[in-house]
């Protein structure tokens, strides 16, 4: 890529931002385009034709006593995704005595989501007849080699429940419990807070929450001006007031921001609503789908979203559109913001040379943000998972503030959650997030840790540098190290697994979720079983009863008196008694709890939970945003490698569900792989043409894919969607498409410890 | 009798593909493979396409999601030599696979993309769903073709029904079909019911009450590809 190409002055016309952008003739133009490309390929070879159609019996359902089918929608919640959206099941039963769940749906009861649910929840039929599952608990052959090529049939024993428990309690008994590491992949609420009592219990603090690779930097940041972790972005209020501007850095609000259903949901209500219409800005190096769908998008050079941020501060300061009411009663370290904001650094001009934004667009944006209230600033994960992450999240946070939107209707809202009824021994040093990804990866290095148990962990396909031979690759293969893997069906840490234990999927499972920040009022659902356990599956909850009844524990596990065959139910119906009766809970499927009250910071003093317990501008970091440092050379690298997730990542881990792989990548027609997107100028300057394979390589490795030439993405941008890449997860998932992880370098977020999976530099070639 | 019609919001859709994953489930239409897809046999009766155009930075990109079109002079019907597809009265084109005879001339003649062809063997495994009955326990007398469950028939044509087994239920039951303006929508396809943006509105384009004429009363909906005059009645509100 050559400096001309990158540093030119970009200032793209932006799209009008009401009415129809499209006229008629260019709409059917495009729709005829469309169809050309759908006319479907006859392909040479007739099939045989079949034989003769069998006559079809009348019906196969089975009926109940008083005539109806048996046919029944059972209130449940989905877990493809950490939104766990209540939904309805529907299961038949036929004749022949089969069960069978043909469709999920919606719970029209939820009042979060408004009984939608986003495409992943559909995915769960998969989830569930899965033919990739485990059977039977296993034990891996003492010479059976761990990590790719791990064959689950030949390389295991099958063994009884009782031997594979009673190994790993052995295994905890003969261990200094500081030794052990919990890895939490996407769990149930109600398994997590077992799995967190199970550790405090045995007496570990290494609890690692997968969740955090993704969200520690941005959560951090807006910790440091609030001092809570709970809050959001609320869209709409219940009185239906709506934000009226949103600015999403880097954010893929309708694509992969949680809670993608709400989102989803709201984008419709918010993108129709007459007369005010929400307009929506989209920066990203990418013309993703938000970016697609929003009013404007702006290519903005990776990374330098913080940057943006506090050049858009600097407008809205030096013109006086902030929210002095709010900013003189209840924050703290503003002037020393407005003095570092106000630095000919964050002009917008010069500002501008390092987004690759002009500044008449940044004055344009920043008038536009602050005088449509509410306005919301998002900062998506792109955004902050950088080096400087805990920054750029804090500066986009500081947006809001500055615009008046913290806790008032449409803007940010501080979420509650359900009060279940109490853990033993609660309060003890385990925080809510676990321990950093830095932390974590120091403990398994410098072998502090020998042992980890993984609950539907996803580990090594979500950690930078997880290419085999890669030192992810070669701790989980040491000799010293004992790993237990706990989850339904075939992946990539099962292929490192000692013991592999079989936990059920989500619809055959007792539980309760929380509502994720978004709403403000508190929502809980009901899990319940939608069908008995695959084999010999287990709840996970039954599994930690009887782990804790055989390994030597120091504290108090259950909070009630229970069987292993019942304790998971009696679990969620204990915890959940406070909030209503189990029978209604279990019809419904869904608890609601009282309506948000907004401005709580004017009443209550102790709201900010930082220092000053007012919402801080204060940060003596904000000059960092300007060093966009990205490792390599740039000779030698030039292109800057950026990573996205589709929706139809389903985000527990495994791939392995055919519909899901088929329409993986809408903007792109196509699936079953993941593609290596590039601008066409900065393609035709490598000689890759369209459909090319191209190797993509950076300092820590390579990977080949299909390169897919686009006019939708900066010039000197790479980016290839995550989810792909499996090596062990099952028939429709294994050797499609390649994991960008492979490349990633390992950087940390210098406050949360959170990797920096953005800031990699990358060279591509034809293979 | 009913004109049954779809409008879709391009303004609300965002392509998170719920309506081509509900659509899959509700109608038990088998997943495709990576060996399919190269060779285009995998089956959709509805998907979610994207055209870009435009240069960069100006680049927009149109994401649409397809069902079928139940056009008012559908070509498909015309072509075919075995009257296996044919429009009924309510105005839903239907495909009667025991007299289909896999010629494929309909998906020639069809300007949509909106028909497939069925590649699969009656063996695999996945593809069959003993569970779900034919009729979904539905009177059966009224529908035109076999419902295809639950052994599908390999080499004939399939496409969209606008899940005319549930209006047809919800006509016998007498129950509210179509979007509703206010309150609570009747009996909707499953892509409609799906759509988490609420994008999708369906009901009878001959009730001037119902929410889909007063859409259409807006005029600025849209068909796609007017010029080859098959009169859509799936159509579109642009941006």
């Amino acid at each position: 890529m050559s400096q001309a190409a990158t540093d030119k002055p970009n200032s793209p016309e932006p799209k009008r931002s009401n009415g129809f952008q499209i006229s008629r003739r260019a709409f059917l133009g495009i729709s005829a385009a469309a169809a050309a490309v759908l006319t479907v390929v006859l392909a040479l070879k007739r099939p045989k034709l079949a034989g003769p159609v069998e006559t079809q019996s009348t019906s196969a359902l089975a009926k109940n006593e008083d005539g109806t089918p048996k046919d029944v929608l059972i209130p449940t919640s989905c877990l493809n995704c950490p939104t766990r959206c209540a939904i309805r099941v529907r299961k038949v039963q036929t004749t022949a005595g089969e069960t069978k769940v043909v469709r999920i749906l919606g719970n029209p009861k939820s009042t979060y989501t408004e009984g939608k649910c986003c495409s992943r929840s559909h995915v769960g039929l998969q989830v569930l007849y899965n033919p990739d599952r485990f059977a039977q608990p296993m034990i891996r052959k003492p010479d059976a080699g761990k990590g790719r090529g791990t064959d689950y049939d030949s390389d295991f024993d099958v063994v009884g429940w009782d031997v594979a428990l009673g190994q790993v309690a052995n295994r905890l008994g003969t261990i200094a419990p500081d030794k052990l590491l919990i890895l939490e992949g996407l769990n149930t609420t109600s398994n997590e807070d077992l799995i967190r009592q199970f550790a405090l219990a045995y007496g570990t603090p290494n609890l690692f929450k997968e969740e955090g690779l993704e969200t520690d930097a941005d959560r951090e940041g807006k910790m440091l001006a609030d001092g809570r972790s709970d809050s959001w972005y609320e869209l709409q209020s219940e009185d239906e007031t709506s934000t009226k501007y949103i600015l999403a850095f880097s954010a893929g609000i309708v694509e992969s921001e949680r809670p993608l259903a709400r989102n989803l949901h709201l984008w419709g209500e918010l993108r129709r609503s007459t007369p005010n219409r929400t307009k929506v800005v989209a920066f990203d190096p990418r013309y993703s789908v938000m970016a697609c769908r929003a009013d404007e998008w702006m290519p903005i050079n990776p990374g330098t979203e913080g940057a943006l941020a506090m050049a858009i501060a600097q407008v809205i300061i030096n013109e006086g559109l902030y929210d002095s009411d709010f900013i003189n009663n209840y924050t703290y370290g503003f002037n020393n913001f407005k003095t570092v904001a106000k630095t000919a650094r964050f002009s917008p001009e010069s500002v501008s040379e390092i987004t690759g934004v002009s500044a008449e667009s940044i004055v344009r944006i920043a008038r536009e943000f602050a005088r449509s209230k509410p306005a919301i600033a998002w900062s998506g994960e792109a955004a902050t998972s950088w080096p400087y992450g805990t920054f750029a999240s804090h500066a986009i946070y500081c947006l809001n503030a500055l615009v008046g939107s913290i806790d008032v209707p449409g803007g940010i809202v501080y979420q509650r959650y359900p009060d279940y009824a109490p853990m033993p021994a609660d309060g003890l040093p385990i925080t809510e997030t676990g321990i950093s990804f830095r932390k974590m990866a120091e403990l398994l290095r410098d072998g502090g840790i020998n042992t980890a148990i993984g609950f539907n962990s996803n580990l090594i396909m979500s950690v930078p540098e997880s290419k085999e031979g890669g030192k992810w690759d070669e701790i989980l293969k040491r000799e010293d190290f004992f790993y237990v893997h706990v989850g339904p069906a075939k992946s990539e840490m099962a292929a490192y697994a000692d013991i592999i234990l079989p936990a059920c999927t989500y619809l055959e499972d007792w539980g309760y979720e929380s509502a994720l920040p978004g709403s403000g009022y508190a929502e809980a659902r009901i899990k319940q079983p939608v069908v008995e356990p695959f084999d010999e599956s287990r709840p996970a909850a039954r599994i930690l009863f009887d782990l804790a009844g055989k390994a030597p524990l120091s504290g108090p596990f259950s909070p009630i008196l229970s069987t292993s065959e019942t304790f998971s139910e009696d679990f969620a119906k204990y915890r959940t008694a406070p909030l209503m009766p189990w029978a209604d809970f279990r019809s419904v499927g869904v608890w609601k709890g009282s309506s948000y009250s907004y401005r709580q910071h004017e009443s209550d003093e102790h709201f900010f939970k930082t220092p000053s317990e007012k919402f801080e501008f204060h940060s003596n970091h904000l000059e960092r945003l300007l060093n966009v440092r990205l490792p390599g050379e740039d000779t030698v690298y030039p292109l800057k490698l950026a990573i996205y997730r589709p929706v139809l990542e389903i985000r527990s881990g495994s791939q392995n569900f055919p519909w899901a792989q088929e329409m993986y990548l809408v903007m792109h027609g196509c699936g079953w792989k993941n593609l290596v997107e590039i601008n066409r100028e900065t393609a035709h300057e490598y000689g890759i043409g369209e459909g090319d394979e191209v190797v993509v390589e950076s300092v820590f490795g390579e990977i080949e894919g299909e390169a897919r030439v686009l006019q939708g993405m900066r010039p000197g941008v790479v980016a290839i969607a995550t989810g792909q890449g499996h090596f062990a997860s099952g028939r429709f998932a294994d050797g499609m498409g390649a994991n960008p992880n492979d490349v990633i370098g390992t950087e940390y977020d210098e406050e949360s410890g959170q990797p920096s999976f953005f800031a990699t530099r990358v060279k591509v070639r034809k293979a | 009798m009913a004109n049954w019609g779809m409008i879709i919001d391009l303004g609300k859709c965002v392509g998170c593909q719920a309506c081509s994953l509900a659509c899959k489930a509700e109608n038990n239409v088998p997943h495709g493979s990576l060996y399919e897809q190269k060779r285009h046999q995998d089956i959709y009766w509805h998907k979610v396409i994207a055209a870009t155009e435009g240069e960069y930075p100006a680049v927009n990109t149109q994401i649409i999601p397809m069902p079928c079109m139940h056009c008012e002079h559908p070509p498909c019907v015309n072509v075919c030599p075995a009257k296996a597809t044919v429009k009924r009265g309510d105005g839903i084109v239907m495909q009667n696979f025991r007299r289909c005879i896999g010629c494929r001339y309909c998906m020639v003649a069809c300007p949509y993309g909106a028909r497939n062809f069925n590649f699969k063997t009656q063996e695999d495994k996945e593809y069959q769903r003993p569970d779900l009955p034919p009729d979904l326990d539905l009177g059966y007398g009224s529908h035109i073709g076999p419902w295809p469950y639950p052994h599908r028939t390999r080499g004939v044509v399939e496409k969209c029904t606008y899940c005319f087994h549930r209006i047809d239920q919800a006509l016998e039951n007498g129950w509210e079909i179509g979007s509703k303006m206010d309150g609570e929508d009747g009996v909707l396809p499953a892509c409609v019911e799906a759509c988490p943006t609420e994008a999708r509105y369906f009901g009878d384009l001959d009730d001037p009450e119902s929410m889909v004429s007063k859409l259409l009363a807006s005029g600025t909906c849209i068909k796609l590809r007017e010029e080859m005059a098959t009169d859509p009645k799936t159509r579109y509100l642009p941006r």
